[in-house]
């Protein structure tokens, strides 16, 4: 399928960039008629473990972590070439999950002697945890209410944590007398018990009750200041968002590419459909869109790689989450449209970037939810 | 050869960046009249000629020309720099074919007798060009043109009808695309001739647009007799070399700035009239906002390859419709916040200066037409990018 992004005709990467999305696109091409993904929908916990150590060994999962940790002390430039593939690869691996979510905000944190210990263990691949900081639906709140934390013990309920079924341990937020506190629970601790719900695209939430859970270590102390739980969650999840940004741009850049190629093999009324302006307009919208998102998402990636203000991190993160959700739900929605009856089966692979777009485009703030929030941090 | 008549002789593209910028706004701020400031529409030549003069005499009216015809030889990074400080004082276009055209054009594919012939009189200002390309027949179908040039001894019979011709009225030269085959594919037998606007035969007629603004005229040819010397890059050549001449220039078309401007005169507005209360607006505001902001991020994604000495192709056009879109949206909402006001000429007074809602409504109409409107963009992008089938 020919590439149609430009990037490779006005982008310019470093060579180790090139070695780095040669070794992505080596790796999804291994699953390109998404045998894998349709035989991971709906199972537990969604996805092969050999795969996930495959990409251990590759180095991905230490891109965010620096050396001293044994990781590899990488930035977003180059975390975003690996995340673009697997956005197009639809691959299930809780990748955002765990090597940005949780390893950032053990990174984050101020927990000097965990981070020795556990982020070694993360870039292997031997380790797995999730982060759970939601209570509320659709709230992007970055302070803890429902779920507390007294006496090293938790209680509350955590809503929407992805990859909690595959996950080792939780990175758990929690409300104290002192303000917002990160903390880290192993998964068969006392008092856990986790409601799984489907999503679209086939893999689960976990919704996750905590009933006098003893917490296993701090990985955040609580309050706003620097290393400490609020600050380092807020920070995380701007970061996270900036990630899933970056899938969501290879699942819109990989349903474009189908589709293109689609509607110029597809014959009616004796010519390739791909032929009718009306077709070739709307898809060039498509290419606008995803391109439009390529370029936000690339100057994301320099803010998050500068020493940029939390304010401008987080204008820069609603701006790419809200461009880059709208328009792989646009380019997903169109993409079905351009494929006519055999895009509503389930049978053709076109549908599962559309339910990709849905999950990642809702989670972690939708584009209206981000819009409202860049409209409160620039008005 | 040289122009050296008002050559500054800087090194220009040696200069710290900041420096340089400050430098150019230092002296637009001398020089530039505060009343022409952003102006609403293109200036005639009663209002802007001082300033093309004063443009002329400081060596600073070609800055993309190389140094020893005359320009400044700006380098793409410092070219964009020199845009981008003209587009943020808000001084407005001269009538700038001569230098963005012609001048270009003659440089590249003109002979020696038409550089020195032409070359210093753009830069003195004493030829003053505009464009006659389009016609009745030949919109967007451009190679469809059918202005005819018939060999007639050491001239050519021009007969034809142009049409958009952006400031006739105010130039003293035009530049045309004409027939001089008839035969074969309609892009091969075109050719590019240079004709003195006095040349007998020729009839200015000015258009009246939706603005009520005079700004573009139709050309009469009737038995214009014009010298073959006078033709750029020999005959049946005038279509390749057109289309050559949309190299660079084409990125300027996506530059976010006047619909920055735009927000911020819509954003008096809504101050003045209260609408930030209403979350609706505030809505709609937003995503103006981002899409002009987004806009930005892919306008220096662009900037990028030039600065690399790189070329833009046809992929570009994705800029010119995002923009052009955008704007006529913001034009939109502008028209809604401003009330009955979106219904009159006036202008309406805001703590930042004036709106004038409806004048710049009707304004940004052209945008998506001219240059190519959006619809043939689009065709462009799915054959050239998208390599679809036609």
């Amino acid at each position: 399928m020919e590439d149609i992004s430009l990037q490779s005709k006005i982008d310019v990467l470093s060579e180790e960039q090139v070695l780095i999305q040669d070794s992505a696109v080596a790796f999804i091409a291994q699953d390109e008629e998404l045998k894998r993904v349709r035989a991971s929908r709906f199972t537990q916990p969604g996805y092969d473990k050999a795969v996930w150590q495959e990409m251990a060994e590759s180095g991905w999962l230490g891109f965010l972590v620096p050396e001293e940790y044994e990781g590899v002390g990488l930035s977003f430039s180059e975390l975003n070439l690996v995340l673009i593939q697997l956005g197009k690869g639809l691959s299930p691996v809780p990748f955002v999950s765990t090597a940005v979510a949780a390893a950032r905000a053990l990174v984050k944190g101020d927990n000097e002697a965990l981070k020795k210990e556990k982020l070694p263990l993360l870039v292997a691949g031997e380790w797995t945890p999730a982060l759970a900081w939601q209570e509320v639906r659709a709230n992007l709140s970055e302070k803890a209410s429902a779920v507390t934390c007294a006496n090293d013990v938790l209680n509350g309920v955590k809503l929407f944590v992805p990859d909690a079924g595959g996950a080792d341990a939780f990175i758990v937020s929690a409300a104290t007398d002192t303000g917002t506190g990160l903390y880290l629970v192993d998964k068969d601790a006392a008092g856990i018990s986790i409601e799984y719900e489907q999503r679209v695209d086939g893999g689960f939430y976990g919704h996750i009750t905590f009933a006098d859970t003893p917490v296993s270590d701090m990985v955040a102390a609580a309050g706003n200041g620097e290393g400490q739980g609020e600050a380092v969650l807020a920070a995380v999840l701007d970061e996270t968002r900036v990630a899933v940004s970056a899938e969501l741009l290879g699942v819109m850049t990989r349903a474009l590419e189908i589709s293109v190629d689609y509607i110029a093999q597809r014959v009616q009324f004796d010519k390739p459909i791909g032929s009718f302006q009306a077709l070739q307009h709307k898809t060039v919208d498509l290419f606008i869109l995803t391109e439009i998102s390529r370029s936000v998402l690339l100057q994301a990636a320099t803010v998050f790689d500068s020493d940029a203000s939390a304010q401008e991190r987080a204008i820069a993160a609603s701006q790419v989450k809200a461009r880059c959700s709208d328009a792989a739900l646009t380019v997903g929605k169109d993409a079905i449209q351009l494929h006519g009856g055999i895009g509503y089966t389930d049978e053709a692979n076109i549908g599962l970037y559309l339910k990709k777009a849905m999950y990642l485009s809702s989670w972690l703030g939708s584009a209206s939810a981000h819009r409202a929030r860049y409209a409160e941090l620039t008005l | 050869m040289t122009n050296t008549t008002t050559t500054q002789q800087v090194n220009y593209n040696g200069m710290d960046d900041d420096a340089f910028r400050q430098m150019v706004h230092d002296w637009f701020v001398e020089n530039y009249p505060e009343e022409l400031r952003f102006p609403p529409e293109r200036m005639h030549w009663d209002q802007c000629g001082d300033w093309y003069m004063t443009l002329a005499k400081k060596g600073w009216l070609a800055p993309g020309w190389p140094a020893e015809h005359g320009g400044m030889g700006l380098d793409a990074n410092k070219l964009l720099i020199f845009m981008d400080v003209n587009e943020s004082y808000g001084v407005g276009r001269t009538p700038d074919q001569g230098m963005t055209m012609v001048g270009p054009l003659l440089i590249q594919h003109g002979t020696e007798e038409q550089r020195a012939h032409y070359l210093p009189k753009i830069l003195a200002g004493e030829h003053i060009w505009c464009q006659g390309y389009s016609e009745p027949g030949a919109g967007s179908d451009l190679a469809n043109l059918s202005t005819s040039a018939v060999r007639d001894g050491d001239d050519y019979l021009v007969n034809g009808h142009k049409i958009w011709t952006t400031l006739a009225m105010d130039a003293n030269q035009i530049f045309v695309l004409v027939r001089t085959d008839k035969e074969g594919k309609k892009q091969q037998g075109i050719t590019f001739l240079l004709v003195p606007l006095d040349t007998p035969g020729i009839t200015v007629r000015p258009i009246v647009n939706l603005g009520m603004h005079d700004e573009f005229a139709e050309v009469f040819f009737d038995d214009v007799r014009v010298p073959v010397a006078n033709v750029v890059g020999g005959e049946h050549q005038g279509w390749g070399i057109a289309k050559a001449l949309l190299g660079h220039e084409r990125i300027f078309i996506g530059s976010p700035k006047f619909a920055i401007l735009a927000m911020s005169r819509l954003k008096a507005l809504a101050d003045m009239a209260g609408l930030f209360a209403d979350p609706l607006f505030v809505d709609r505001y937003t995503q103006l906002k981002m899409d002009i902001a987004d806009l930005g991020a892919a306008y220096k994604r662009f900037v990028e390859v030039l600065k690399r000495g790189g070329h833009i192709g046809a992929e570009v056009s994705m800029l010119k419709i995002w923009n052009t879109e955008t704007q006529q949206r913001v034009m939109d909402l502008m028209l809604d916040a401003a009330g009955e006001h979106g219904g009159v000429w006036g202008e309406l007074e805001t703590a930042d200066g004036v709106a004038r809602a409806a004048g710049d409504f009707i304004g940004a109409r052209p945008t998506t037409i001219y240059g190519g409107s959006n619809e043939v963009q689009r065709n462009i992008l799915a054959k050239a990018v998208l390599k679809l089938p036609s």
